[in-house]
């Protein structure tokens, strides 16, 4: 079996940036305002769904001529499931303060757009090691969004980046940072920001 | 009646103060994805609320008579999402022969119901809370309508948008979420409500 | 093709079913006495938090509940723990509260579980609003917007407002099923 390794790179890059979920593709968006409160929260909840998602990319595009076509979504949404249960209970039992602060928005992973949307669009017509490749980019290209919106908003949110006090006394938190309205607002300049850099690349 | 006042409270609480949308973040994907029409919209939120109610119902009794009965909580996501990718098939199947028009306006968003992560959330949120079976359906019921009001909202507004003078970069996605910030914003003054 | 018959259909959904089921029964299996411990943990945390100068802890169970009483290193009793819970604004909020029986106070509260908002809601763990309930003694407690002239009002949270009530009523309610065991205090 001949690896193209350019090819590789290119699916690996494709999620960072070109075709990243939150900025261009615009899936996975509920966990993106919801737990980006914090800088750490954003990271985690990255990771953790970075995690299911090349875990079903992998068993997926090894399975996918098993499945036949007209069960495939409700197939892969099984396998999914089972790989979020899996970090939920891993995390609860390991690492409990992540678990509490992420709360519902782990088994939310479950219903999250970019996963299922992977698989059918890359895993179940791609060889394995170009799905691992594909999940690797989203991931990391959904985590760092994550983390740069749960950075912004902590600071002027709280004054503070990953739970380390940055802004002293004199600074008054901006609270709407934390709320529903600042996470709108903030990833909607975010993304409006990132349109421009792009257009400027042109 | 004391029972009826808090369901009553229960509803107008979920619809208006703990917004599904706006206050909890859930269903932002057909949030931004479906609300450039009022009237697709609008249906949308109808089909949504209507999986939502039977949703909540639905996984109540599973809940309670399967997952605890039987010591299953692990099994607890999938059944779940077992449950309601079956009555999004339900309900898409319902459409179709009631209302091919409808069918046809909704297209792939019917489907992609069950990704929305309002409706999961809803299942996950009724035992947290734990609430009784009919505490639960309203709470579904309620859910539903709160997500058609925002995503009724927003399209209303993104309509206006159509024609107003955007700047280029803020185009589409962008002012959507800064025109739903300020609608959060918006519901937030609702939090005091029910405080007599 | 026969591929997408219907017996294909049951028999790729069945084993997919199943072998999640398997797994999931494995990890639940491995990770549930991790999980026990983290919460076994917390719990000890929190009554030693509530109930000062705590060297050992008895359970007892009364009207069915479990309430956790406490010994110095003398072996007199500090008071009792209970842990009381309810619904707040996003979730159920876990509540330990350190009661003194003789004096019919509370000594302290600690809030062990909850799904508040963060920066709003959440600071119900924060020193300021549970000195609220340091060395209270018992009553109606009343929520007040203005910091509290009485002794039987509770300032909320800027904000915050149901996550303040219900963490009060949460408070009450667990006074009064500690008292109804205890024999309402001497």
């Amino acid at each position: 079996m001949s690896i193209d390794f350019k090819e590789l790179i290119k699916d690996f890059t494709n999620g960072l940036w070109a075709e990243n979920p939150i900025i261009r593709l615009v899936i996975g968006m509920c966990p993106t305002l919801a737990v980006t409160n914090t800088a750490s929260n954003g990271l985690a909840m990255g990771l953790a769904t970075s995690f299911v998602l090349i875990m079903s990319e992998i068993v997926i595009s090894i399975i996918k001529k098993l499945i036949p076509a007209n069960v495939r979504i409700p197939s892969y949404i099984l396998i999914i499931a089972t790989f979020v249960t899996f970090t939920d209970y891993f995390l609860k039992a390991f690492f409990p303060g992540i678990a509490a602060s992420l709360s519902i928005f782990i088994p939310l992973i479950v219903v999250n757009c970019l996963i299922l949307g992977r698989q059918e669009a890359f895993a179940s017509k791609n060889p394995t090691h170009r799905a691992i490749a594909d999940g690797l980019g989203m991931g990391i290209g959904f985590t760092w969004v994550l983390t740069l919106l749960g950075m912004i908003r902590e600071l002027f949110g709280m004054g503070s980046m990953f739970g380390f006090q940055l802004l002293g006394e004199w600074y008054r938190p901006m609270v709407i940072m934390v709320l529903p309205a600042g996470a709108f607002i903030t990833l909607g300049i975010l993304v409006g920001i990132m349109n421009q850099i792009s257009r400027e690349g042109k | 009646m004391e029972e009826f006042n808090q369901i009553l409270l229960l509803f107008i609480s979920t619809v208006l103060i703990n917004n599904f949308v706006l206050i909890r973040f859930l269903g932002i994907c057909p949030f931004l994805g479906v609300s450039k029409q009022v009237e697709t919209a609008f249906s949308m939120g109808l089909a949504t609320t209507f999986v939502m109610t039977l949703t909540a119902g639905a996984t109540w009794l599973i809940n309670t008579f399967i997952l605890e009965a039987l010591n299953l909580p692990f099994l607890q996501y999938v059944s779940f999402i077992i449950v309601i990718a079956s009555l999004v098939q339900f309900v898409e199947m319902f459409i179709k022969k009631t209302s091919p028009v409808l069918y046809k306006a909704l297209g792939i968003f019917l489907p992609l119901i069950t990704t929305n992560c309002a409706i999961m959330g809803l299942a996950l949120l009724i035992p947290l809370n734990g609430y009784s079976f009919i505490a639960s359906v309203v709470f579904g019921f309620g859910a539903g309508v709160g997500f058609t009001l925002a995503i009724v909202l927003i399209a209303g507004l993104r309509e206006k948008l159509e024609f107003g003078d955007v700047p280029e970069v803020l185009k589409g996605v962008p002012v959507t979420l800064i025109v739903a910030g300020i609608m959060a914003m918006a519901f937030m003054g609702f939090s005091g409500l029910i405080s007599m | 093709m026969e591929k997408n018959s219907k017996r294909n259909l049951i028999i790729t959904l069945a084993t997919i079913g199943i072998i999640s089921a398997l797994v999931l029964t494995f990890v639940y299996e491995w990770t549930t006495p991790y999980i026990e411990a983290n919460q076994a943990k917390a719990q000890k945390q929190a009554i030693n938090e509530v109930l000062p100068n705590v060297e050992e802890v008895e359970e007892v169970e009364k009207n069915g509940n479990i309430f956790y009483e406490g010994y110095d290193a003398n072996g007199n009793q500090i008071g009792v723990a209970f842990q009381n819970s309810g619904g707040g604004y996003n979730g159920m909020i876990e509540v330990m509260i350190g009661v003194d029986l003789k004096d019919n106070k509370i000594y302290k509260i600690s809030v062990l579980n909850h799904q508040e908002t963060p920066g709003l809601g959440a600071r119900i763990t924060e020193p300021e609003f549970k000195s609220n309930f340091e060395n209270k003694n018992f009553g109606d407690y009343q929520v007040v917007k203005t910091p509290p002239k009485k002794e039987t009002e509770v300032q909320a949270i800027a904000g915050a407002t149901i996550s303040s009530d219900s963490m009060t009523e949460i408070i009450e309610e667990g006074l009064d099923i500690v008292t109804s065991a205890y024999g309402g205090g001497n």
